[in-house]
């Protein structure tokens, strides 16, 4: 029996049979085959074993077999298009974490969400993950398709392409948009109201559009369930539909453009042979995807972790009281300020539906079949105007531009705001010394005698206030003011603060003052 | 080194880095965890600070101490350490305060001290029976009156007045009064309860802007806007303590101040306050 047991042949039969189950897994690739691969030594069989794979298996049979060497310079793409769906598959992974933690209910959503980040491990680090996801998708389409633009590469065979892209980032806007308002806090519930009072200035169909997105005239349970189940079904359907679309033309039709100095031919022809040269997905590309991902993985986990990015989270939506800054999402600034130019209808709808018409019809309306930055000045002009348009108009965006506010209200909104924080919030609580604080008499220095180490930061805010008051003066805002600012104890562990201003308008004295409480442990540092 | 197998080794020192971060942050996720509990439980104090003031304090009082012959305190040891009991609640005290002020009272548990508003003695505050507030609104405020646990002295039941009542009638004469003695039922009627706009003391004397109420109610009856029937400055504090709508001054609201005190103060007593609050000039 021992004698008839051969070595050898056991170790032949036992390496086979590995072999043949790895080469099962791998979709084709041998032991060796992966090792070659791994030491960038060239394909130990023939036909290639590395291009089988892409034919066996569905993952990489999607994936093109090679890129051409011209097309995968870093300068030329900026490896924009993939950071967009590395942000797509981000969001699908954490999104469908974070389902499990939350309801779709406006009596539940947001105690949902404080549940997520106080009771569940890695909650909040999954909301961080998520948002900051978003923000880099919309960033990272709108920059993609820039980038496109200024190459010339939506022309020719790729203008259908295009125009799936242009489809993209409007989805991804909306998916973005759509999430906003699952919180259920004061800033999801306000923009989304200014988001959707949009749809009501459309002609004809306005009151009807607006019914059907928000479920109710104002936003409430149904509008919450309809803004949920858009974006955890409907946009993320659409969006891999579309995504599909978009990446098939590039990966199995056109390919990614080449630098425009070869397409026009102005490059030499060595140039221009190297660039054709062939480079293949196993292992070059596949490599890179993966560095990529590695480097993407670690600079948002860095982002949420070390440099404490957090995904914000307000007071619980409250319908009865709007907050004095209302916005929109960033994004969605630019039409902000739009609607500040001129009538709802004309600017809310009538030119933005232009807008994404002339987006759509670029491959048709330009013409001009160079591609090099050179060769169409008129292109790169109007693509560069356009980015400052949207700057420009972002800024009028804001609420700080072009909405006149009260002075003593503005002044206590600075010094602390409905929501965030602000100067006052972030003294330190034992220094809340209660006291009447009188603008422009009680002393800047030195204001707690009773504290051994003083206030300093209470002074700071106190100071910053008094500036504030004396700025407003001068600009003839409040005359005759007499502003204060007084602080209670109020309960244990809990100050009242509140800031007064009474000044003289029109013969008659008026008084603003607002009460914010801060309780010891409100973690606003 | 080729460009695959540079890439295969940074990407590994990335792919520790990033896992290396993670397990350093979960280290400290319970005490994370426990610091945002906290700071959840420190907002929902303040927004029930807030909405306390708005929508409580008018009849239990800013510091919640209570009116004297209308409402309960809450500000109070025994609401603490006995209510549940005397009245046989089972569940918990926040629970109490969540029912109560959900639904109100259609009457009162302590007609004799405390009847309320009459009926329903104090009304319902959550929206779904048509009240003004969301349920994690009215669990704010529970939390703000829970904070009051570990601070809150027993009030003092006042007792009932020694005499016959004083009556809404301003012209009438009263007896010499004694400032000492008003002063301190300043404090048993609970006046500071709603009284206060100074971190230091009740709201009658002198402040940056205007005089004490001595000299307030001396001016007030001659100023255009006046509309009550006082004619010196003691009918102006007796007509403002007993029939405290008559005159309202601007920026406060209509029926702030409990209508009860022509009811529940003796001649003296009213004597007493006014004489007290003539001195505080």
């Amino acid at each position: 029996m021992i004698k008839s047991l051969n070595m050898q042949d056991l170790r032949q039969k036992l390496s086979g049979a590995i072999d043949n189950r790895v080469r099962i897994i791998t979709a084709g690739m041998s032991v060796d085959e992966i090792r070659a691969v791994l030491r960038g030594d060239p394909p130990t069989e023939r036909p290639n074993p590395r291009y089988k794979v892409h034919t066996t298996s569905f993952i990489f049979h999607i994936r093109p077999r090679y890129y051409e060497a011209g097309s995968t310079v870093f300068t030329h793409t900026f490896r924009l298009g993939f950071f967009t769906s590395f942000f797509f598959f981000l969001e699908l992974f954490t999104g469908l974490i974070l389902m499990i933690y939350y309801t779709p209910s406006p009596e539940r959503a947001y105690t949902s969400i404080l549940n997520l980040i106080s009771a569940v491990p890695f909650g909040q680090l999954l909301r961080d993950l998520h948002r900051l996801g978003a923000e880099g998708m919309v960033i990272f389409t709108a920059l993609h398709m820039l980038r496109t633009f200024l190459t010339g590469s939506y022309k020719k065979d790729r203008t259908f392409t295009w125009l799936t892209g242009v489809v993209l980032l409007g989805i991804t806007m909306f998916l973005s948009f759509s999430g906003y308002l699952l919180p259920w806090d004061q800033l999801a519930y306000w923009a989304v109201t200014v988001g959707t009072s949009m749809a009501e200035a459309a002609p004809l169909v306005g009151n009807q559009l607006n019914l059907l997105l928000r479920g109710a005239p104002d936003i409430a349970a149904d509008g919450l369930l309809r803004f949920y189940l858009i974006h955890v079904v409907l946009l993320p359907l659409a969006a891999v539909l579309v995504i599909s679309i978009h990446y098939y033309k590039v990966s199995r039709e056109h390919g990614i453009s080449l630098p425009a100095s070869i397409d026009d031919g102005d490059a030499s022809p060595e140039v221009t042979r190297a660039a054709k040269q062939r480079i293949d997905f196993i292992p070059d590309l596949l490599t890179h995807e993966v560095f990529l991902v590695s480097v993407g993985l670690l600079i948002l986990i860095l982002s949420v972790t070390v440099f404490g990015y957090h995904a914000p989270l307000e007071s619980v939506a409250n319908p009865q009281s709007t907050p004095l800054d209302t916005e929109a999402p960033w994004y969605f600034w630019w039409l902000q300020g739009m609607l500040k130019l001129g009538d709802k209808t004309l600017m809310g709808i009538i030119i933005p539906t232009i807008i994404v018409l002339l987006l759509v019809g670029v491959p048709y309306i330009d013409r001009n079949p160079y591609r090099s930055l050179y060769r169409r000045p008129f292109a790169v002009g109007i693509g560069i105007f356009s980015v400052l348009a949207l700057v420009v108009l972002s800024y009028m965006g804001t609420p700080q531009y072009g909405i006149e506010t009260d002075a003593a209200t503005r002044i206590v909104q600075d010094l602390a705001p409905e929501e965030g924080t602000g100067p006052l919030h972030t003294v330190p609580f034992d220094q809340l010394q209660p006291g009447v604080y009188v603008v422009n008499e009680s002393p800047t220095q030195g204001l707690c005698p009773g504290l051994d180490f003083g206030c300093p930061e209470l002074e700071k805010a106190f100071n910053l206030y008094s500036q504030w008051i004396n700025t407003a003066v001068e600009q003839g805002k409040l005359p005759d003011v007499e502003a204060v600012l007084v602080i209670d104890a109020w309960q244990k562990d809990l100050v009242k603060v509140t800031p007064r201003i009474v000044w003289s308008d029109a013969g008659q004295r008026k008084t603003y003052e607002k009460n914010v409480y801060l309780h010891r442990e409100r973690g606003s540092e | 080194m080729s460009r695959v197998s540079i890439q295969i080794f940074l990407g590994s020192l990335m792919i520790l880095a990033t896992t290396l971060v993670m397990v350093f942050y979960g280290l400290n996720e319970e005490q994370r965890m426990e610091d945002t509990r906290k700071a959840v439980q420190a907002r929902s104090i303040e927004e029930g600070a807030a909405l306390f003031e708005q929508q409580c304090s008018r009849c239990h009082g800013t510091q919640g101490t209570g009116i004297p012959g209308l409402c309960p305190p809450l500000n109070d040891r025994y609401f603490f350490d006995q209510r549940l009991t005397d009245i046989g609640w089972s569940s918990t005290l926040e629970d109490y305060i969540v029912s109560t002020a959900s639904s109100g009272r259609l009457t009162s548990t302590r007609p004799e001290t405390y009847p309320g508003q009459g009926i329903p003695a104090m009304p319902s505050f959550s929206d779904q029976f048509g009240g003004p507030l969301r349920v994690d609104q009215i669990r704010n405020i529970a939390a703000f009156i829970l904070n009051w646990e570990s601070t809150a002295e027993l009030v003092e039941v006042p007792s009932a007045p020694s005499g016959p009542p004083v009556g809404a009638d301003i012209s009438k004469e009263l007896p010499a009064g004694d400032p000492a003695n008003g002063e301190a039922l300043t404090l048993s009627l609970g006046c500071q309860a709603c009284h206060v706009t100074t971190p230091t003391g009740p709201a009658w004397p002198p402040t940056a802007d205007q005089p004490g109420i001595g000299e307030r109610a001396a001016t007030r009856i001659d100023q255009a806007d006046y509309t009550g029937n006082a004619v010196n400055p003691e009918q102006y504090l007796f007509e403002s303590i007993v029939q405290p709508n008559a005159y309202l001054v601007s920026g406060y609201a209509e029926g702030l101040m409990p209508g009860n005190y022509a009811d529940t103060l003796t001649d003296q007593d009213m004597a007493d306050l006014i004489a007290y609050l003539l001195t505080v000039k």
